[in-house]
């Protein structure tokens, strides 16, 4: 096995393109896939020496959130606090602080397992992703990307994540064994606009009820462009257990998720909504 | 005699070893020229060895050797009965070893395992111990018992006609427990040499040290005075390093290659290679007066053994003795089962069978109090032991029982009627 | 074979590594630091951390090559029988050690706390010590320990 560490963002390209190799962010997945034999790269990129990629900046109307930006990286950080609330929690409760300190947006993409932590967030706050080859820039809409199958080309790089800058309010919450070291097993991130008392453009994102995360279309309809009310939450839960049904169907653990779903969306509203209406 | 260490903190004095990262564990202990060994143990729960193919294996380099059961002298052992393969022809479980490669690195023992080729033929497994009681079911260990049942421990008092006829109140449940996985932190490690003697020295974390000399000294056909055990720092055990694990193997290989050999586990061969908690089906039926007497108790449980005995006798007796839990009961009918099943065998774990038997007779005080109208609390105060009283195994209890005391502490919380309210 | 150049315990290593290896392997096999415990290897219950670059990393899941030019400090580094670091002694007078076999990376994410963090709160405490486990449950004295060294410390 060939090992490369390249230290800019075109020796990684021109090494992608040239040699059989896999990118190595963190690598506290790929890492142990190697070990288990479920990942046997030929070659290796590891881009921990790009220090550019590490970057989390605002630019024209954009979070910029480069893709070895690490868990820690993000958890601590005041722009994404302030810009991607849902993110932001997402980061204080993924793995542990060691697994945080290494894991990264990138890698939590890359290795895309139906739980990561990271894509439900940044597909209800409207993230779109940078990628790059040799030969090609591409940016598109997390949605989009999950929605190809094989996700990335082997030669093609996450450069990094840009999330509009609209003001939307945002949660998170999932459902773990235990607080930390869990791995997920039902995930929700929400993101709205409040008008007034209206809610508009509600994005509602799900994780580890399918083979990928996923925003769910239905309940931004049902959801958007109402008052912000107790009967607006409710109708969010029904719609919420119902989509769980149906992407769960028979599966062992859908009589669980279907109920727990109701607590993880709630607790996913609680930084937007607080008892007497819409938080200041 | 007056001591100056009671009622005052001691130091132990391993603690400081661990701070600093000195203290050997098994894993941390290496000899020059050793080589490395790794298990490979069957996927099946149920079947036969028809043929172990280790030419593949052998042609890889690096690799010193690979053994089978044909290899180990006296093929078993067991704490209670030897009914356990050091190496298996015949498969009770998933996880069974069947083979081990010996290689100069890990890397190599590791890659040469999954050359090994075991034919097997599968054969029907059963993994429901009530199924494995019926006698349709061949048993497990025909040479040790002729049916699945391994142990049957029955517990009279009184008379249960008239204990029923006293009951204004009945409560009958099923409650039912899970395997559990000790998880000590530690997966099993172990380094194996034959020393300038020709004594047999096997270097390992156990619970039992003496035991495991006997049992390796019997399966390698070598006298007790022959084979040293050293146990080095734990690193955890709950009941789960009272069986032998890896000390046979390695011995064997230690004996067949004259080098020394090291093993290691990872988590998942640790998960496959050692006892577990006994899952338990528990069928109670407890009878109360209006006024939240215990006038009757009749249990069943029920505990799966697994494909081997280890200590399931000793754990189900246990369950049987803790079944009426602290409580007087006048009468008591309490059959308690170890039953052979093909799931992973269940052996010692923090409790040893008292622990699983909680969960019913509690759930069925808090039953019986609710339907009386008196709180857990009440319930529990009028019936539980005291100096004098007599246990369900005829037991007078007359040493220290401050059970009341422990009550009085709790009644604040069991008052709240706990978190889940 | 990579060669990589790395700082363990404030000594300069050059190692020659395989691009597979994990970097508790090259500490443990190559440099016969042997305090560091591989538990779970796979991140789970944290006895193999160590300290990377001012951040505490669970070493089974880093490659020894992603670690080149970084400065690491493993339980060999701190503290001695003769000046034990707060948290050593805290674990020890406390009762916070067990079968030990936690202890190493307990005590390298406590100290990587109170690096950063003279005065924690106990709740920053809890989430310090969160990628660590510990079997034989000792959590409430570990925690016990890591707020009297932080005491002691902040002394």
């Amino acid at each position: 096995m060939k090992y490369f560490q390249p230290h800019s963002v075109e020796d990684a390209l021109e090494i992608a393109q040239t040699a059989e190799a896999t990118f190595l962010a963190g690598g506290t997945d790929l890492v142990l896939h190697m070990r288990t034999g479920k990942v046997q790269p030929s070659g290796i990129i590891d881009l921990g020496k790009v220090s550019v990629l590490r970057e989390i900046k605002i630019t024209d109307g954009f979070l910029n959130i480069g893709s070895m930006a690490t868990f820690a990286d993000l958890g601590k950080s005041e722009l994404v606090l302030r810009n991607a609330y849902a993110l932001w929690q997402a980061c204080q409760t993924m793995g542990s602080p060691q697994i945080r300190n290494q894991a990264t947006l990138g890698g939590n993409l890359g290795n895309c397992s139906p739980a990561a932590d990271g894509l439900p967030p940044l597909l209800a706050l409207g993230a779109e992703v940078h990628l790059m080859s040799a030969e090609k820039e591409e940016i598109v809409p997390l949605a989009t990307l999950l929605g190809r199958t094989p996700l990335l080309g082997q030669e093609t790089l996450i450069r990094g994540f840009c999330i509009p800058l609209k003001e939307l309010k945002s949660g998170f919450a999932k459902l773990g064994r235990r607080r930390a070291l869990a791995i997920a097993r039902l995930s929700v991130a929400v993101a709205l606009e409040v008008n007034e008392n209206k809610v508009e453009n509600v994005r509602v994102a799900l994780g580890a009820v399918g083979r990928r995360a996923f925003l769910s279309e239905s309940l931004s309809q049902v959801l958007s462009g109402q008052e912000l009310n107790q009967e607006w939450l409710e109708k969010g839960v029904l719609e919420v257990q119902r989509i769980v049904r149906e992407a769960l169907g028979t599966r062992a653990s859908a009589p669980y998720k279907r109920v727990a779903v109701s607590g993880v969306f709630r607790e996913a509203l609680e930084s937007i909504i607080t008892e007497g209406g819409i938080q200041a | 005699m007056k001591s100056s260490v009671i009622g005052s903190r001691v130091v132990r004095e391993d603690a400081w070893g661990k701070v600093f990262g000195q203290t050997k564990f098994p894993a941390d202990v290496n000899l020059p020229g050793q080589i490395y060994a790794v298990v490979i143990r069957s996927p099946h729960p149920h079947a036969k060895v028809l043929g172990i193919n280790s030419e593949k294996a052998m042609s890889l380099e690096g690799v010193v050797t690979v053994l089978t059961a044909k290899d180990v002298p006296n093929n078993s052992h067991g704490v209670l009965f030897r009914d356990q393969p050091v190496l298996a022809e015949y498969v009770r479980m998933v996880g069974d070893p069947v083979a081990v490669v010996g290689a100069e690195t890990e890397e190599i023992a590791r890659a040469a395992a999954k050359l090994v080729v075991v034919e097997y033929e599968v054969l029907p497994a059963v993994f429901d111990p009530e199924e494995a009681m019926t006698p349709a079911v061949l048993p497990l260990h025909p040479n040790l018992r002729p049916t699945n049942v391994l142990y049957h421990m029955p517990i009279r008092r009184g008379n249960m006609e008239e204990g029923w006829a006293k009951a204004d109140i009945v409560i009958e449940k099923e409650y039912s427990t899970q395997h559990v996985d000790h998880a000590f932190l530690q997966p099993e490690a172990v380094l194996a040499y034959v020393d300038e003697r020709g004594h047999m020295v096997v270097q390992t974390a156990t619970q039992y040290a003496h035991y495991d000399r006997g049992e390796i000294a019997h399966a390698l056909g070598l006298r007790f005075s022959q084979v040293q055990v050293k146990t080095l720092a734990v690193g955890g055990a709950f009941g789960g390093r009272e069986d032998i694990s890896l000390q046979i193997i390695a011995a064997l290989m230690a004996r067949y290659t004259l080098r020394p050999v090291k093993m290691e586990n990872t988590r998942e061969e640790s998960f496959y290679s050692h006892s577990k908690r006994h899952p338990m089906k528990m069928y109670y039926k407890t009878g109360a007066t209006k006024d939240g007497k215990l006038v009757a108790l009749e249990a069943k449980i029920i505990g799966d053994a697994g494909a081997y005995a280890s200590w399931s006798i000793n754990v189900l007796r246990k369950s049987a003795v803790h079944a009426s839990g602290p409580y007087v009961i006048p009468n008591v009918s309490i059959d308690s089962y170890a039953v052979f099943t093909n799931n992973p065998y269940a052996g010692a774990m923090r409790g040893f069978g008292a622990a699983q038997t909680v969960l019913a007779y509690e759930s069925q005080m808090d039953l019986l109090a609710r339907k009386i109208g008196i709180s857990p609390l009440e319930i529990r105060l009028r019936n539980h032991f005291k100096v004098g009283s007599t246990t369900a195994t005829g037991q007078v209890l007359t040493g220290s029982v401050p059970l009341d005391q422990c009550l009085a502490k709790i009644a604040p919380y069991l008052e709240r009627g706990g978190d889940s309210q | 074979m990579i060669e990589i150049n790395l700082v363990v315990n404030e000594k300069p290593y050059t190692l020659n590594v395989e691009p597979s290896e994990r970097l508790i392997d090259a500490l443990r096999n190559r440099l016969g630091l042997l305090g560091t415990k591989e538990g779970c290897g796979e991140g789970e219950c944290g006895a193999c951390t160590v300290i990377m670059d001012g951040k505490t990393v669970n070493s089974c899941l880093v490659l020894a090559a992603q670690a080149n030019g970084s400065v690491i400090t493993t339980i060999e580094g701190v503290g001695n029988r003769r000046s034990p670091h707060p948290v050593q002694k805290a674990f020890v007078e406390v009762g916070a050690v067990q079968c030990g076999f936690c202890t190493p990376g307990m005590v390298l994410s406590a100290k990587n706390l109170l690096d950063r963090n003279l005065k924690p709160s106990e709740t920053e405490i809890g989430i310090a010590m969160s990628g660590n486990l510990c079997r034989c449950t000792g959590y409430d004295k570990i925690l016990r320990a890591v707020k009297i060294a932080a005491e002691e410390g902040a002394k």
